[in-house]
């Protein structure tokens, strides 16, 4: 007489021995992540860093210890040159084809914002995006990366009109979505000081000369000049300041223009600007997470210099490593957000401890920063942005 | 407004319109010679400066070594490929030849982020980027620098072509290629010829502009604006290469002092289609008028 | 043997969604909007000689045009919308080309380039019917009660479309216009000695370009789904005239054939990154060494294949 008991068990048995539905880019053996980015046009640089030096280094130091519960960690990407439409079509390849379990690290608000929609569709997540605007928010299956832009303007103007009293502000910014966002978010934050800019010019990428703008900006007289810029044009507005002997300004840069490379291009105008950092100083900081990067930059890329690029996507690999390893053995896409959304406290070695909540956002920090002899030096510990 | 600081933005437009003349030069000069667009004039430019750049930080020598050697790249680079790309397509179309000037320039630039990555760098200059004063003049020493050399480069540029036997050659080949021939004159070294100091006069104006734009692989990309300015001034004429492309840099930089964010940027482009309409050979240019 | 190789094509187009991968009938959706931009493209720079370095610009002209209307007036049926963004398109064609007409060769060239950038520049400005730099988030389209909401529907309206537009391109080649049109790039001069109103033609080449071009807007914005000034760049210019440069000036199969080239070749290199341009590069340069006249004029030396140029 076979009891119900073991009937139960002979069904459970059986159950258990079915092949669970398989999860798209989760195999016995491998994890495939991928993600289209910048290789070719104005942000190939940038592109090439936090993929094939960020992602990928972390992956390699992953893979090398035996994978996350014995899968290796394979990255696929492919060329956009920051064009939405060639986005588009990159990230349908690479759910569609490629089958890839999550994007990973795309870079700019056009061509990400132009598969937002896909990607919520199709229940694919959406890994720590490369860029600073909030269009992004508000998503089930994104996770923010970078300090978006509201957040950074919060602590910038709380810091600079809250506690240092500054009133006048103006802003030279990139004619994009990056600049765009940082306009907007300021004129908020101002209005809560009751204050407003006094000047405000756009630049586009590209600009061979801002000596027309800069010296509108002067006109204004500000007490601070906000920088909503990339290395480049950032380094040429600091250079301009230069050449017209305008001293009575502070220059402020947002936090992704907060890096070494303008400073390297700056040269001797940068020293005396100040700015909101997002990152320990790769080069020098002594945190453990950074020098664990260094070191593994030094073991496997040696001729590659670290830079601001390449650990926030070390970073980004760093995080969805530990969301996977969380989500045990059995992964799904849905178990990966699960873990992501699981970290309170997080201990990276690189940032204050990481706890996502249901706004998705895993970078809300930043701290004050001055270049004294061309380096950063910190002058306050991490703001806070809530 | 102040007027210190207009004519700083003036001259700061002259400087980086004395670029784009050069580059319209260059690419008149090739024009002239081949009847070709050359697409990859910029990328040219881009690698020339590279090398230069390259042979000074290895050597550790002074700055006038990288000039020298940034131009005997660009001859190089020029005569190579002229000789081995674009003689052999000489038998095509002119459109045949634009498409592969532009692949030509996707390559370079392609190759010149494999070989020093996409990244920007800082260039030395020969000139200071401390303003100069002088009574209610304040001019950077850097944008003066950049006029005296670009325009001392146009003088010798211009005896070349006027009294040299190469420059003769290269003036007869333009007017009358067939005609240029049957008088002996080797066409095919005027190729050559056009292609070395087109890329020459372009490994000059790099090394001018990079210590302002830094040095990078899409440091080329002026070559769209020596195209405009080429166009503005009568496309085919030397004086009108200069005159376009100062009145283009001056326009682009007094465009944002004086007019709204909304039409800024559009004014240099909506300034030579009024242009085109009116003279639709260009400031200086004549429209051909073709016998029947 | 000619309506065998028709059929042929006709077959595969009808039945590609069964046969291929999603992804790749979302590519042959581009495939075919690049090939009706080549062929109004090919109508003003193949058969009239003035080469346009500013087609992008009609691109996002009829792009936003179709973006829009669907978002402001979803009632539309999507053929409504599509010719709509194709008339605004070519009226914006018939506002350039007339002032445009004494231009030619490069001075054409460069109008046609600054043209480009000033509608990129007015999209940006437009900010509060183009959202500017935030981008347009465009809506499914729907044919009466039917919602266009997957790459295979959209996949056939694209190519319904384009298969109209070709069939309208042919028919034009054959008219006395197409002759016209055909004559002028031959000579201008000897078109006016033999009575055809240069001024007249040359216009209509631009409006019937600008109008081609603009339907094809339409068809990016439902495919793609998301707008952006960045999207209409000078290098998405210059890429079309690559297209029919390596297709074959002047010939309607050399539009298509080129664009579908081009398109594909881009796609599948985008796994090289870095390396990508280098490549498309040295194949445009070998292409143009080995096949001066594009593909078309290289088919057409094998005996008895390919579509014979309108002459």
């Amino acid at each position: 007489m076979i009891s119900r008991a073991s009937l139960l068990l002979l069904l459970a048995v059986t159950l258990s021995a079915l092949p669970a539905a398989a999860q798209q880019g989760v195999s016995d053996t491998e994890l495939v992540i991928g993600g289209s980015n910048s290789f070719s046009g104005p942000l190939a640089f940038t592109g090439d860093q936090i993929t094939k030096f960020g992602v990928d280094l972390y992956v390699r130091v992953i893979n090398d210890a035996g994978g996350i519960h014995g899968r290796k960690i394979r990255t696929v990407y492919y060329d956009d040159g920051y064009r939405p439409q060639d986005a588009v079509a990159n990230t349908k390849k690479l759910v569609e084809q490629d089958k890839v379990f999550a994007i990973i690290i795309p870079q700019g608000s056009p061509p990400v914002v132009a598969t937002l929609d896909y990607l919520e569709e199709n229940k694919v997540p959406l890994l720590f995006p490369y860029q600073s605007s909030p269009v992004t928010r508000g998503k089930r299956y994104v996770l923010q990366g970078m300090t978006l832009s509201d957040r950074s303007s919060k602590m910038m103007i709380d810091y600079l009109a809250g506690q240092r009293k500054i009133k006048k502000f103006a802003a030279l910014y990139q004619d994009d979505e990056y600049g765009k966002s940082f306009l907007t978010a300021f004129e908020k934050d101002l209005a809560r000081f009751g204050l407003k800019l006094v000047g405000a010019e756009s630049v586009k990428r590209g600009v061979m000369d801002v000596s027309a703008q800069v010296a509108k900006l002067q006109a204004a007289k500000p007490e601070v000049t906000f920088l909503v810029l990339v290395p480049g044009p950032g380094a040429q507005a600091l250079k301009e300041r230069q050449k017209i002997g305008w001293t009575d300004t502070l220059m402020v840069s947002t936090g992704p223009l907060t890096d070494e490379r303008y400073l390297a291009l700056a040269g001797d105008a940068a020293e005396g600007v100040e700015g909101l950092s997002l990152w320990p100083d790769p080069v020098t900081s002594d945190l453990p997470g950074v020098k664990l990067y260094r070191e593994h930059m030094q073991r496997y890329f040696p001729k590659n210099e670290p830079n601001r690029y390449s650990i926030a996507g070390y970073f980004a690999g760093m995080l969805f490593a530990e969301g996977a390893k969380r989500a045990g053995r059995a992964l799904t896409r849905e178990s990966l957000l699960a873990a992501l959304e699981s970290f309170k406290g997080f201990e990276s070695g690189i940032l204050p401890p990481i706890t996502v909540g249901p706004d998705h956002e895993t970078q809300k920090q930043g701290f004050w920063v001055r270049v004294e002899k061309g380096r950063f030096k910190q002058l306050t510990d991490w703001l806070k942005s809530e | 407004m102040t007027g210190q600081a207009l004519v700083h933005v003036v001259v700061s437009g002259l400087a980086t319109g004395s670029i784009y003349a050069l580059m319209a030069i260059s690419l008149v000069i090739i024009y002239n010679a081949t009847r070709t667009l050359n697409f990859a004039q910029g990328e040219m430019l881009m690698i020339s400066t590279f090398v230069g750049w390259t042979a000074w930080q290895v050597l550790h020598a002074p700055l006038v070594v990288a000039l020298a050697v940034a131009v005997v790249a660009a001859a190089l680079l020029g005569f190579v490929l002229e000789r081995v790309v674009i003689r052999h397509a000489i038998s095509a179309t002119h459109f045949d030849v634009l498409i592969i000037t532009l692949g030509l320039s996707l390559m370079l630039r392609s190759a010149a982020g494999v070989t020093w990555t996409h990244d920007e760098f800082p260039f030395p200059s020969f000139f200071s980027n401390r303003p100069l004063v002088a009574g209610p003049i304040r001019v950077a020493p850097i944008s003066l620098g950049i006029i005296g050399a670009s325009l001392a480069l146009m003088v010798a540029l211009g005896a070349l072509f006027r009294w040299t036997r190469l420059g003769r050659a290269m003036r007869a080949v333009a007017q009358n290629q067939r005609a240029a021939r049957l008088m002996g004159i080797s066409v095919e070294r005027v190729y050559s010829s056009s292609w070395i100091i087109a890329s020459v006069v372009g490994a000059v104006a790099g090394v001018l502009i990079a210590p302002v734009i830094f040095l990078s692989s899409k440091m080329g990309l002026v070559a769209i604006n020596g195209f405009t300015a080429a166009v503005l001034g009568g496309f085919g004429s030397m004086p009108g290469a200069v005159v376009g492309g100062m009145l283009l840099g001056v326009l682009e930089n007094l465009a944002p002092l004086y007019l709204p964010a909304s039409i800024k940027h559009s004014v240099p482009f909506l300034v030579m289609i009024t242009i085109l309409i009116v003279r639709p050979g260009g400031l200086l240019g004549r429209v051909a008028r073709r016998k029947v | 043997m000619r309506h065998a190789a028709l059929a042929t094509v006709a077959a595969v187009v009808v039945g590609w969604p069964w046969a291929a991968p999603r992804y790749f009938v979302f590519l042959a959706s581009l495939i075919a909007i690049n090939a009706i931009v080549a062929i109004g493209l090919n109508l003003l720079s193949g058969y009239t000689n003035q080469l346009s370095f500013g087609h992008a610009g009609f691109l996002a002209i009829g792009a936003y045009a179709a973006a829009i209307l669907t978002i402001r007036a979803p009632a539309l049926p999507v053929p409504a919308t599509l010719l709509l963004a194709g008339l605004v398109t070519a009226a914006v064609g018939l506002a350039l080309g007339v002032p445009c007409l004494r231009l030619e060769g490069l001075y054409l060239a460069m109008a046609t380039l600054a043209f480009g950038f000033v509608v990129v520049e007015a999209i940006l400005n437009l900010e509060w019917l183009t959202r500017g730099n935030d981008g347009l988030r465009v809506p499914a389209a729907r044919i009466g009660p039917w919602i266009l909401a997957t790459d295979t529907a959209r996949y056939y309206l694209v190519v319904a479309v384009a298969a109209l537009l070709i069939v309208a391109a042919v028919n034009l080649s054959r008219t006395k216009t197409g002759r016209a049109l055909l004559a002028v790039r031959e000579s201008e001069i000897a078109a006016q000695a033999s009575g055809v109103n240069l001024a007249a033609y040359k216009t209509l080449a631009f409006v019937v370009s600008a109008f081609y071009t603009g339907v094809a807007g339409g068809l990016f914005a439902l495919v793609v789904g998301f707008l952006s000034p960045d999207s209409f760049d000078v290098f998405l210019s210059v890429d079309f005239v690559a297209m029919i440069i390596v297709g074959g000036l002047g010939s309607i199969l050399g539009s298509v054939v080129g664009a579908a080239v081009i398109t594909a070749l881009n796609d599948s290199l985008a796994g090289f990154q870095n390396y990508r341009p280098l490549i498309f590069g040295a194949i445009l340069v070998t292409s143009m060494l080995f096949m001066p006249g594009g593909i078309a004029s290289a088919l057409r030396k094998i005996p008895g294949a390919g579509a014979r140029p309108p002459r």
